[in-house]
């Protein structure tokens, strides 16, 4: 006696219609659908259908690809020119035009592409969160040890909230955030919020370092909101807000000092 | 063989996926294109355990969806039909769907349902292949498929030959 077959389900029907199955299951499905007509009748509409499919869009031929979809062509062209300093100058630099009156000066300086995408996450994540009272963060302050210990956890990078009392800000709290919407290898990110006295809010938006991406640092303004982004080999970190210039460059050295930057010159985030 | 080159080799593929979600030969291109430029932006993120086209699919996809959101929020939705050159299409052979009425039907699905159709039937993926492409569950790809094909069934009237019935 032979084997009785494993029963047919939908599913199969759909594999044999799309040529997914193997070969001796194929055989079974054709025996079954020999006894059930009317599913019969439906599979051939839908081997039909994949048959007009394929007519109407049918496989485009390789050596008419145009101009414009060379990927070869499309590498050179020109973006932002990765400087590879090292990490001393790099660092004297953005710290030597955040401290100076020449401030923003840096602006469009050295700007990694990959960049512009997390500035725009960490704008948005902004506007979002600090209009919100009650729910402006997921962990409060008041529970800083757990905050530390979950936002370090998922985002895989010792995150210790900067001290910025010094220029008036307290820690609000933290949040955990998606990261880059349509690259599914990016990891979360952590938000953390600080508030000073006249209810300024500032963000700081962390993410595990990219990968080939190395030293970098933009300004940008968006949406009336300022960005200072930086990145090294362990983390990237954009400082949002909407201060006034002076404030805002001095609120975004202190965050870059201590999360970032070690009088040693190694680049790891303060553990 | 290089980044570059094995992006390459998946243009054409992406193409005729992108004609078929765009119905319109220069917006797929500018679909394609931009995809493209994205991953060689983003090339230092990919992880080469896996394959690039199915990298290069999910990027497609995810601007896709995002340029039909865009769409919506900015109300300017432009009807498939006023974009589309209707194929000249000889009359179905006995046996076969006529094309015109399936290609108003396809316009007709849902689009989550309609990229998945296409996905699976034009490139031939697998299950698990389209769903990670695509970013849902393998039982979604299923149940879209499903309802896919009922819906292109009821559509272009069944279709159904008598002469199935006295196949052996």
């Amino acid at each position: 006696m032979t084997p009785r077959p494993a029963p047919v389900s939908e599913n199969d029907l759909h594999a044999y219609v799309d040529g997914l199955l193997p070969e001796g299951r194929a055989a079974e499905i054709e025996g079954w659908l020999a006894l059930h007509p009317d599913r019969a009748a439906e599979v051939v509409n839908w081997q039909r259908q994949n048959e007009a499919l394929a007519a109407l869009f049918p496989p485009v031929a390789p050596e008419l690809i145009p101009e414009r979809l060379k990927p070869r062509r499309l590498a050179l062209r020109p973006r932002g020119v990765t400087v590879n300093w090292p990490q001393l100058a790099t660092a004297a630099v953005v710290l030597l035009a955040i401290g100076t009156g020449s401030g923003w000066a840096l602006r469009e300086f050295d700007r990694p592409p990959e960049s512009d995408s997390l500035i725009a996450l960490a704008v948005t994540a902004h506007a979002l969160y600090v209009k919100e009272n009650r729910h402006a963060v997921e962990v409060a302050a008041s529970d800083r040890d757990h905050l530390v210990s979950w936002l370090s956890n998922r985002v895989e990078r010792p995150i210790t909230p900067p001290d910025l009392a010094t220029e008036g800000f307290n820690l609000v709290g933290g949040r955990l955030l998606p990261g880059d919407y349509d690259d599914s290898d990016s990891g979360p990110t952590a938000q953390l919020m600080y508030e000073n006295a006249a209810n300024d809010r500032v963000t700081v938006y962390i993410t595990a370092a990219l990968p080939n991406e190395g030293n970098a640092y933009q300004f940008s303004t968006r949406e009336s909101l300022d960005a200072f982004y930086w990145s090294n080999d362990r983390i990237t970190c954009t400082v949002v807000g909407s201060l006034p210039d002076a404030e805002m460059k001095a609120v975004a050295k202190k965050i870059y000092t201590q999360l970032t930057w070690r009088p040693d010159g190694s680049a790891s985030a303060k553990s | 063989m290089d980044f570059l080159d094995e992006i390459e080799a998946s243009v054409p593929a992406l193409r005729r996926y992108a004609r078929a979600l765009t119905r319109n030969a220069d917006r797929a291109d500018d679909l394609v294109q931009d995809c493209l430029e994205r991953a060689i932006r983003k090339r230092g993120l990919f992880r080469p355990t896996g394959p690039v086209q199915g990298w290069l699919f999910r990027i497609l996809v995810n601007l896709w969806r995002n340029s039909l959101r865009s769409e919506r929020r900015r109300g300017e939705h432009v009807g498939y039909d006023t974009l589309l050159v209707e194929p000249s299409i000889p009359a179905p052979q006995h046996g076969r769907l006529a094309l015109g009425e399936m290609n108003r039907a396809l316009d007709r699905l849902p689009a989550d349902q309609r990229e998945t159709l296409l996905l699976v039937v034009l490139e031939g993926v697998s299950y698990e292949e389209a769903a990670t492409i695509l970013g849902i569950p393998i039982g979604t790809v299923m149940s879209r498929l499903s309802r896919a094909r009922a819906a292109l069934r009821a559509l272009t009237g069944a279709g159904d030959e008598p002469k199935l019935r006295s196949v052996k």
